[in-house]
Parts: C-alpha cells; structure tokens; sequence
C-alpha cells in the first residue's frame, strides 16, 4: 500500500484542512480538498500552492517536483466528486454533528472499504465514527499544526474500528513520512492532554505571582529543554484557540485542572490573542505566525 | 558583596560534581568535602568524565580542562573549609542531615559566609531557622545536569538578606551560559512546581492505559519539541528523587497534583530507579541485579 498513488481526500479547507492536502500533495496522492463554500476553498487551494512556492524557493522541491506537487491538488465543493477515493480526512469545524453529518453522507458516495479519518482535537472518534454506517472504518488522525511541518500524527481508534482499518491508517500515515503514536480516544490525547494543564498551571503561577512571565519562561526554557517558554507558546497557539481546547477537554473531564484560569477570559475579552492579533503576552510588530 | 572567589562544596554526588564543574569553570576555587574518599574519587572522575566529553567535542582544550579539575580540591576534613567565600551543600535531600552538617559548618566558616542550599524539595526558611544568622541562608537551585541546564533558581527564604540575593543573582550572571531566576520558598520553587505535577500525570495516565511509554514520550517530544519526553526525563531525574520531591511538595501543600501516583510508588519499591540502575519507564537493561 504503501508507495502507490492513491486518490484522497480532505474536508474542510481551514488551516488544519489546507496543513493536511499539502501533506498529501506533496506524498504524490490525488488530493481532492472539499469545503462547502467556495471562497473558503480558493483560500484553501493558494495556501497550499504557497507552501510548494515556499518550499521550491527554499530548495526542498524541485521546480518540477512544485508543479506536480501542485498538480495533485484538485477542489470540489461536491461531496458526490469522492467516490473514487480511498482515504478521506475529515478536518471541519470541531462540531459533533456536523461531523457525523458529513460521513453519513459520505456513506453513499465512497466505497466500504474507504477509510475515514478524523483530524478532531477534542471530540471523540466513537462519537464521531457513530455517523457512519460503517463505524469500523473510521480512525482518528490527529495532526499537529502546520501539519506539513510537524512529523507526529496521533492515532486512536474508535470501540467500533477495525483492525484492518487501524493497520492500513499506520501504514498509510507512514507512508506520507509521519510519525505515529498510538493512543486511546480519551479527550486530548496525548499532546492536549497534557499540554493543557501543563499551560493552565503556568497561566495560574502567573497570575498568583510567582514569578514574571519572562522569569517562567526563561526558567522553563533552561531547566527543561522545551523549545520556547510556556506563553511564548500560547501567543502562537493563540488565546481563543487555547480557551476553546481547554474548554471542551473541562466539559468531558470535569478535572479542574483543564479549566482556563482567569487571565484566559480576560486577555479573550480584550482581543489579546497573541501573535495573530499583535499582542498576548507580549508584543508584536511581525503576526505571520510561521516565517514567510 | 563578595565575588564569591572560593566555595565551599558540600557533597560531589551527581548535582554536587556538575556544580563543581560549573563552579570551577568561571575560575572559582572549589573546596569540597565528602564523607570519604571513596566518593571523592568517584565525584572527581564523573567531571574528569564529562570534561573528556567536552574536549573531544572540541568545546574545551585539553589545557582548560586540567586548569579546571586543578581547581577543585577535595577533602573529608570539616577544617578544610576555613576561609571559604560561601557554602554551597548538595547532600542527601533529608531537612535533619542538612541541618546537622549546615550547623557543623556554620562553626568552622566565619559567621558572615553564606551558607547556601541545592535543594529542590526541603523548605529553605525551615533549614535558615537552624543556624546562627539565617540572612546568610539562600537556595541555589541548579538543574541536573548541572554545566548544561541553564536555569538556576536563586531561592530567597523569609530570613534571607537582599544583597545575598542580589550577590547570587551576580554569582549566577558569571557563569557560562546561565541564566538566574528568583524565586521565594515556596515548594517546588518555580520550575517543581510546574514540572511535579506534569510528571505525576503523565506517570498516572501511563497506569491508566493511555499509550505505551514510548509512544507517550514520542508524542511530546515531536508535538512539542520537547528535548525529553517526561518519562524519559524522570529516569534521568531518578525515580527515587522525584518521589521524594514530590511528596515533600504533597506534604507540605496537601495539593492532590502532587501526590505521588501509585505506579511511580510502586516502580520505587520494586527498585526501579531510572537511568543510574537501569531499570525505570524507558529502561529495562538493568546494571545490577
């Protein structure tokens, strides 16, 4: 399975859904990136084509290697147009029942032995794969953001998946040169499992005062070897986006630990989201948040 | 305040030779006291050790490295350390033995020298309540290993005078590459406090199934960029020292985070330390049996 081109698909053309058909472009997969709206597509389709740019400019492709990159990448806002494929990731908005809504659908155009993965951070892929007919051939992928950047994908399986559906996901994730770790579908995983509280406890010493922000972060950067303090990290993950994670794993926890401290709120209610908004815990002239 | 020219070093273990290391390098004379000379030796061998690594790493000459070992000297005489600059103890993390041995010294050093305290677990107000002039009693917290980690908590306890902390935070600023952050006594300082429970989690979800060690590890080092997955790191730390930091943190705070996970309890008893024998959460080539 491994070194054949196959043809997939992505749903949903946002930054995860975008970070992923660039993975599969790039692998040399027929890549059909869905959305609903047509816009959201377009925008979709040029962050991809600027990731090859980028990557031909900075010598990691080839010209001819760009262009083919570029020509495995194809966009629908048709449902009905993934019938042949045999991989389809599904990267939407974190909403339970749209998700769900998506496979039933799907269901009728794909064929059985179509994989179904979902990109979800925060929901659970039973509750997910519970959309399809066919629960035993979905699988949850979690990537990391930019996902053609960051070589670890999450893998846990559904009550309801397969076997088969587990193996070939492995094999198929390796073949785009990821690294997998196995884990059960628990809220968060690994990484936002422990990341969260991880981020909530420096947020909390912070506002307690036990120490400067830069003081945390320069003392966690050189006690630690972690490759960036805990809120130089947050203004990149953005405020609302680390609100919003550490909301929804507190909702199915109920471990206090998840639930974002005061400061969260507050810097939210003032637009101080990070990097992206030009302030969050510190100032910044540059909001791209990866290089050019 | 003193340059701190001269330091008493009390302990060569695996925190106290690092220190010593770090403390010689700056050009500081390091005076060190061990219990016998059996552990002296094997101190001053673990820096020959690691020296050897950064002169073949072309990061030191073979010049500066013997001008470094020269000066650290060792002894097991408690009178050997008269005239130092400031004490520094990095013995066995037990609030009674520190005291003792402390008090000891407080005799032979003059009553002005700073006595100062690595330990990562023990209240630093509790042990400055010991000994005559507690104002001269500070933490000076390295992280392990020592010439490489650069932070160094710089720990003011309620009895500690401002120009002993402003004189660490100088001490600090003159060593290679780190960096000095201070903090009050609280437990865990700073960096503890954060990493305690995080380890303890981590350690908990292992238990409860969540992925394999390795897997565990993979994700947060590749997610996160992480140097060391946590459980990786807890075998470096030593399973035993964590469990007695962290249930000194529980003890003294009651906070659950902190206290110590069953299997990490367990691991200890079975006398799975981590790395030093080989058997720990991602270890299993034991060097003893």
């Amino acid at each position: 399975m491994s070194n054949e081109s196959k043809t997939v698909a992505v749903l949903g053309a946002g930054t995860m859904g975008s970070g992923i058909a660039t993975v599969m472009a790039r692998a040399g997969h027929r890549t059909l990136l869905y959305d609903v709206a047509e816009a959201n597509l377009r925008r979709g389709i040029d962050t991809v084509h600027g990731f090859f740019d980028v990557s031909v400019r900075k010598g990691k492709l080839t010209d001819e290697q760009g262009a083919a990159a570029k020509a495995n990448l194809a966009g629908t806002t048709s449902l009905a147009d993934l019938a042949p494929c045999e991989v389809v990731v599904e990267a939407v908005f974190e909403d339970l029942q749209l998700k769900k809504d998506l496979w039933a659908q799907l269901d009728e155009v794909v064929s059985e032995s179509t994989l179904l993965h979902t990109n979800t951070s925060t929901l659970s892929v039973t509750g997910i794969a519970s959309g399809s007919r066919l629960p035993e051939r979905v699988v949850g992928t979690h990537y990391c953001n930019p996902a053609p950047l960051m070589k670890l994908v999450e893998v846990a399986d559904g009550r309801h998946t397969a076997a088969w559906a587990h193996r070939a996901s492995v094999e198929f994730l390796r073949s785009l040169g990821k690294t997998t770790v196995v884990t059960q579908d628990r809220p968060g995983f690994i990484v936002n499992r422990f990341l969260i509280p991880w981020e909530n406890s420096c947020i909390d010493a912070l506002e307690r005062g036990v120490a400067s922000k830069e003081a945390i972060d320069a003392a966690v950067l050189g006690a630690l070897g972690h490759p960036m303090g805990p809120f130089r990290l947050l203004d990149i993950v953005g405020m609302d986006i680390h609100q919003q994670v550490a909301t929804r794993l507190y909702e199915q926890l109920r471990d206090p630990r998840f639930f974002p401290p005061p400061m969260v709120e507050r810097m939210v209610a003032a637009g101080d989201l990070g990097r992206k908004t030009g302030r969050g815990f510190y100032d910044y002239d540059d909001t791209r948040l990866f290089g050019s | 305040m003193t340059d701190f020219e001269t330091i008493g070093l009390l302990g060569l273990g695996t925190m106290g030779a690092g220190i010593a290391q770090v403390l010689a390098t700056s050009g500081r004379t390091v005076r060190v006291l061990e219990a016998d000379q059996q552990r002296l030796d094997a101190g001053l061998a673990f820096v020959d050790d690691f020296l050897d690594g950064g002169v073949s790493r072309g990061k030191i000459s073979a010049d500066e490295k013997a001008s470094t070992l020269a000066r650290i000297t060792g002894s097991t005489d408690l009178a050997d350390l008269g005239g130092v600059d400031a004490v520094l103890e990095t013995v066995t993390e037990d609030l009674a033995i520190k005291k003792t041995l402390l008090a000891a010294v407080a005799e032979v050093v003059g009553p002005s020298v700073p006595l100062l305290t690595n330990t990562s677990a023990l209240s630093v107000s509790d042990l400055a309540a010991a000994l005559p002039r507690p104002q001269r009693v500070a933490g000076l917290h390295f992280f392990n290993p020592a010439p490489l980690m650069r932070t160094v908590e710089v720990v003011r306890a309620l009895q500690t005078a401002d120009d002993l902390v402003e004189g660490l935070v100088d001490l600090v600023g003159s060593l290679d590459d780190k960096i000095a952050v201070v903090v009050d006594d609280r437990p865990g300082f700073l960096v503890n406090a954060l990493l305690l429970p995080y380890l303890n989690d981590v350690v908990a979800e292992l238990d409860a199934g969540l992925a394999t060690a390795e897997d565990i590890d993979v994700a947060l080092q590749l997610g996160l960029g992480y140097r060391t997955g946590p459980l990786e790191m807890l075998d470096l730390i030593g399973l035993d020292v964590h469990l007695h930091a962290t249930e000194a943190a529980y003890l003294d705070t009651r906070d659950p985070r902190y206290a110590p996970p069953p299997l990490l309890r367990r691991m200890v008893a079975a006398g799975h330390h981590g790395a030093k024998n080989g058997r720990g959460f991602r270890t299993d080539t034991p060097t003893e049996s």
